[in-house]
């Protein structure tokens, strides 16, 4: 008698999908063990990969722009040039200002006026470039192109353009670090709210946004800023919605982070003692 | 040949685009690698997990247990043809 034979008998076990089965499967283990046996050529070999989405991103934006409404286009832009004229202006003012507290901090702990040489790092900041950021990173973190090498240490917190917090460090290699940003699930920040400064505690929500419940007396609305401690009182971001059920004494602010977090490029790390 | 690209498109989204998009894609692309979403889970977690629970591997083995459920559920040899 003539034996058949069936290759295909069982759709699981069919020759070719247990080989891709087995082949991706190897692959993510491979990427796993090159990750945790030797994290900075990890991160080394990925960066050209996730400058090369950056850039897509940038010019995918830059193409669907086009189909925007020119007359919009051209309006905003003479707004946004007539505000950039006036916030130039503010920030120079401002740059002088923080050069001269910068002198007078560094000047009392070196004692000497080669600010640009002996002050310590810390107060003057860690530039780094930001590798992979949200809504690519889905757990609301920071791939940052600056490690121990340049003096970034866990626990140090990350600013962005304007000198917004937005997160920290929480873990490090050679050249690499990774920022858990104030908007990430579980993260709690203590903060206040308001022109009055109503405490309150800011809890991350994920996807760029966070979350706080105050009393319903303290009369927050939308558009009133939120701050965090740092050098001051520094601005987190904005109440961009007050949810309110009539059953209960408090309400649920919506925060919206001041600045952009899906389009950061770059970032300051500082050691503020948080 | 649909197989490699679908794996290619998969791993590569989680790098390009953003998450929402590659859940789908390997959801879609699992009829035919049904442990594709457990390897993308893996792959994301290496990427970008912190602390807490690896969510993604968590969802991806549950996507590919799901898959295999159903494919043992329909009849033998309509899939694998």
């Amino acid at each position: 008698m003539k034996k058949t034979f069936l290759s295909k008998r069982n759709a699981l076990l069919s020759s070719a999908n247990i080989s891709w089965n087995f082949g991706v499967l190897v692959f993510a283990l491979m990427v796993l063990s090159i990750r945790l046996f030797v994290p900075n050529f990890f991160w080394y070999a990925f960066t050209p990969v996730f400058k090369s989405a950056n850039v897509l991103a940038a010019r995918s934006h830059s193409f669907l722009q086009q189909f925007s409404d020119t007359a919009i286009l051209a309006l905003r832009n003479e707004q946004l040039t007539n505000e950039n004229i006036a916030l130039a202006s503010e920030n120079q003012a401002l740059i002088q200002k923080m050069a001269s507290i910068e002198k007078f901090i560094c000047g009392h702990l070196v004692s000497t006026s080669d600010v640009d040489t002996k002050c310590p790092q810390s107060l003057k900041g860690i530039l780094a470039g930001v590798v992979a950021r949200p809504p690519e990173s889905p757990y609301d973190i920071l791939v940052l192109a600056a490690g121990t090498r340049s003096g970034v240490a866990v626990g140090m917190e990350v600013f962005g353009a304007g000198g917004v917090p937005i997160g920290i460090i929480s873990s490090t290699t050679t050249d690499f670090s990774r920022a858990t940003l104030f908007s990430s699930s579980g993260i709690d920040t203590l903060g206040w709210v308001g022109r009055n400064s109503i405490p309150l505690t800011i809890s991350g929500a994920g996807a760029g946004t966070m979350n706080a419940v105050v009393a319903r007396s303290a009369g927050i609305v939308a558009g009133d800023m939120v701050f965090v401690p740092g050098p001051g009182m520094l601005p987190i971001g904005v109440v961009s919605r007050v949810d309110s059920d009539i059953s209960s004494p408090s309400v649920t602010l919506r925060i919206q982070p001041a600045i952009n977090l899906f389009s950061l490029s770059w970032v300051l790390i500082r050691d503020t003692g948080l | 040949m649909m197989r490699g690209f679908l794996t290619f498109l998969v791993f590569i989204s989680v790098i390009f685009f953003p998450w929402p998009l590659t859940a789908v894609l390997s959801l879609a692309s699992s009829f035919l690698i049904p442990f594709l979403p457990l390897a993308v889970g893996l792959f994301s977690d290496t990427l970008y997990y912190t602390s807490g629970l690896p969510l993604f591997t968590l969802c991806g083995s549950l996507a590919t247990g799901a898959v295999l459920f159903v494919r043992s559920r329909l009849k033998t040899g309509s899939i694998g043809r």
